[in-house]
């Protein structure tokens, strides 16, 4: 993996911050789009625009075409056997959104969420695979069970295996923490889901981006993803379903595009998986995140998941994991840094939370981030939105640093050597 | 992915045209069912046999290349052996096509409608 010529394709990088050259350290919240990326974008719009499965000329042929493809790719990109398993969204809230609306709302009455069923969660979940469900137990008296952690950030399987019974109608779990980097044992959890007749729901946000993810492998009713967070542009994200399970599941948007007939009386559904993208989708950034060839003049319009493959998503991990087994050791060395999570390499992706301590006293994760700033470091500080995690650490918040392919070790270098300076020098 | 097959037709479509005076004439897809696809078909009818067939086509790469093989499967062939040319055929001439494209049956579809017309014109005359 050459991290210099990925460099290159990345214009964002050059900008000076402060008079500082950007270190881009927050790629859990959004990741930097490559020019293949912005050039798929700028194609679609000056060569290929127009709405989709309506219009049979040209350019209406060919814009359905691509974003059909798009799918398609997505698909084989997560290991799922069919691109109607395929549904694109905005981003990972909206794919969970659609489940949790669809479950509640679901004609059949198996999956069906009635009063006392139960969901296991746990405590590191992101905002987006909690607070949907919370709906649902507030407005459906569905009930949530909770599996904690251990000190070291790991889920507490244990528990886990307690808190599923013959009552639970769905596990929802992260693949990865989004503060801790935690890589959670997946395959594990939905065999314990499975075995109690529940549904499994993997919140994919933090993985799919810097791992290979294989819904075969993970045995998973329903995978989340956002685009943004894998080179993509906002607002494109996914969710795969398993296909009897979306055949039978309630829509959760209505209107254009997602009916096969519509009288006054009614109307019918159209097929997998354009039951689920009511209105005109994104197109444009369905295309930039599958990517797609024109079949006329064999233009292919690269997509975020082609960028990613030409890579190796396994040697995308690899990198990720170098740079975080460099600043674990790195941070270590420092003294007041105090990291949460499980501070091993091969157990967690390349995120790093941290808090400072100076003079016994636990400094404000964001003065920290704004001194880092003044230096050309771009961190997140705070919540991360998992507050329920913070609590557990017991912390107001933590600075997280993220990694991706574009990072290297001469940015762990300086982010060392500045943080070590801002402990020493400048905090009192 | 699509097959070279499809891919082939699509690009080089056989037959596109249409046939002044033609003997049958059918159409297929169109509406509000289908609003992306449309297709044409013209025959002209010999002997019993089918010894020009033109089609247009609008539409997606599957459903072009359907028609483009229909075409090419439906030349000089008897009525009767133009009428056993089902979308599974077209399907299979196609070397497969991918499970979101149903529109392959347009092009049989088509010829059926112009055999049928073809009736129509010899019963009248």
């Amino acid at each position: 993996m050459d991290v210099e010529r990925i460099r290159a394709d990345f214009p964002i990088l050059q900008r000076k911050i402060n008079g500082k050259s950007l270190i881009y350290f927050d790629n859990a919240a959004t990741t930097q789009r490559p020019i293949q990326v912005l050039e798929t974008i700028r194609a679609f719009y000056t060569l290929y625009n127009a709405n989709v499965h309506r219009s049979p000329h040209t350019l209406g042929r060919e814009a359905t075409e691509l974003y059909e493809q798009a799918h398609e790719n997505v698909a084989r990109f997560i290991g799922a056997e069919n691109e109607r398993e395929i549904v694109f969204v905005r981003n990972s809230t909206e794919a969970i959104n659609l489940v949790a609306y669809s479950l509640l709302h679901s004609e059949s009455e198996g999956l069906r969420l009635e009063p006392g069923d139960e969901i296991v969660l746990t405590i590191m979940e992101h905002h987006s695979n909690l607070v949907p469900w919370q709906f649902l137990r507030d407005r459906q008296g569905v009930v949530l069970r909770f599996v904690g952690l251990s000190d070291d950030g790991k889920l507490d399987l244990e528990q886990l295996q307690r808190q599923v019974t013959e009552k639970t109608k769905l596990v929802c779990c992260a693949h990865v923490s989004n503060v801790l980097g935690t890589i959670n044992p997946v395959r594990e959890i939905g065999r314990l889901a499975h075995q109690a007749g529940a549904l499994f729901l993997v919140d994919g946000a933090q993985s799919a981006p810097h791992m290979p993810v294989n819904v075969e492998e993970i045995g998973c009713d329903f995978l989340a993803f956002s685009g943004h967070k894998m080179l993509a542009p906002m607002g494109i994200g996914g969710l795969y379903g398993r296909r009897g399970l979306l055949e039978e599941l309630t829509p959760f948007l209505y209107g254009g595009d997602m009916i096969a007939d519509v009288k006054l009386e009614g109307a019918t559904w159209n097929k997998l998986p354009w039951k689920f993208e009511a209105g005109t989708p994104n197109v444009c950034g369905g295309i930039a995140l599958g990517g797609a060839v024109e079949l006329k003049s064999g233009q292919h319009l690269e997509g975020a998941v082609d960028y990613l493959q030409r890579i190796g998503m396994e040697e995308v991990r690899a990198h990720e994991r170098e740079l975080t087994e460099y600043a674990l050791e790195g941070l270590q060395a420092i003294p007041g840094v105090r990291m949460y999570g499980p501070l091993n390499p091969d157990g967690q992706i390349g995120v790093i939370a941290f808090n400072v301590i100076k003079g016994g006293e636990l400094v404000d994760p964001h003065i920290v981030a704004g001194f880092l700033n003044d230096e050309g470091i771009a961190v997140r500080s705070g919540g991360h939105c998992a507050y329920p995690l913070a609590d557990r650490l017991g912390v107001e918040g933590t600075v997280r640093v993220s990694f991706y392919i574009y990072n290297t070790k001469d940015e762990v270098d300086r982010f060392l050597g500045v943080l070590d300076d801002i402990v020493r020098r400048r905090l009192f | 992915m699509y097959s070279e097959k499809v891919l082939e037709h699509f690009r080089n479509p056989r037959n596109v045209g249409t046939i002044e005076d033609a003997d049958g004439f059918g159409k297929a897809g169109g509406g509000s069912k289908c609003p992306e696809d449309m297709t044409y078909f013209w025959i002209r009818v010999s002997d019993g046999r089918l010894v020009e067939v033109k089609h247009k086509t609008m539409g997606c790469p599957v459903a072009i290349a359907s028609s483009s093989i229909t075409s090419v499967m439906a030349e000089s062939k008897t009525i009767q052996e133009a009428l056993c040319i089902t979308p599974q055929a077209v399907i299979e001439a196609l070397e497969n096509i991918p499970e979101r494209k149903m529109d392959s049956n347009l092009g049989p579809h088509a010829l059926r409608k112009a055999i049928e017309n073809y009736y129509e014109n010899v019963e009248q005359r």
